[in-house]
């Protein structure tokens, strides 16, 4: 009988952690035109507020990002405002030029939701973790 | 850059923001905010260089360096967002490179009128 309801557990746990996880193709580089840089902004696979898919704009763009899934924003150069909001708010203002970019969402705890975060990368560690996200669709 | 085109006198300005984020693992969050509710959850870290250089004619008059850094804990009831981290960076390091200007003044224009 325990075992049974060991493996129903076990059956509705991973369901649950499944169904918050973002389903798509795995990373794939964008190109963009000329005097354009692309703002990768990806969000690491976490339990943690998977609930929760505000609305990152950057620019004139606006994605809900699933949790392990990751965005390309291609923005004209120059300077791009990029903005979550939830119980709190983040922005961050990129000088843009032409090159690539990387912002991780991430969520921290608050009084009623998670506080969404948008934290600037160094490209080395955002190249490794980003693989591991999928194309928001 | 030159305040005229056919000036002699060249500015070159270079600023660079780096970012460090500390957050405490979220087991220890959850079990701090049931406890300490106002505790700090992480800490969000700027750091932001700035360089200036002058020259009269290609020779080099004035080399100015600053860093600051800036940093602001997070916690479950506040949060301060990048771009104002990043705003107080960079009034600091440019207030640094003023403050640093300001003290050579007498002898740029010294330096300047010699080569009039």
């Amino acid at each position: 009988m325990k075992s049974h309801l060991a493996i129903v557990a076990a059956a509705g746990l991973a369901l649950v952690t499944a169904g918050c996880a973002a389903q798509g193709k795995p990373f794939e580089p964008v190109n963009a035109p000329l005097n354009h840089a692309i703002i990768y902004v990806y969000r690491p696979y976490s339990y943690n507020s998977s609930l929760l898919h505000p609305a990152v704009q950057c620019g004139s763009e606006s994605v809900h990002i699933r949790p392990g899934a990751y965005h390309a924003f291609v923005v004209p150069a120059g300077r791009v405002t990029c903005r979550v909001e939830g119980e709190t708010a983040d922005e961050v203002d990129i000088d843009a030029e032409p090159r690539i970019y990387y912002l991780q969402e991430r969520f921290a705890f608050g009084v009623l939701s998670g506080h969404p975060q948008l934290n600037p990368m160094d490209s080395d560690e955002a190249q490794t973790e980003i693989q591991s996200c999928v194309q928001q669709p | 850059m030159s305040l005229a085109d056919n000036s002699p006198i060249t500015f070159s300005y270079r600023e660079e923001l780096t970012h460090e984020e500390h957050h405490v693992p979220m087991i220890l969050s959850a079990i701090e905010n049931l406890a300490f509710s106002s505790h700090p959850t992480g800490e969000y870290v700027v750091t932001a260089f700035a360089a200036l250089s002058i020259s009269n004619g290609g020779q080099p008059i004035g080399d100015y360096t600053a860093q600051t850094r800036i940093s602001r804990p997070y916690g479950e009831y506040s949060q301060p967002t990048h771009k104002e981290l990043d705003d107080a960076a960079r009034a600091a390091v440019r207030r640094e490179i003023d403050r640093k200007l300001d003290a050579e003044t007498t002898r740029l224009a010294a330096s300047l009128g010699e080569t009039e």
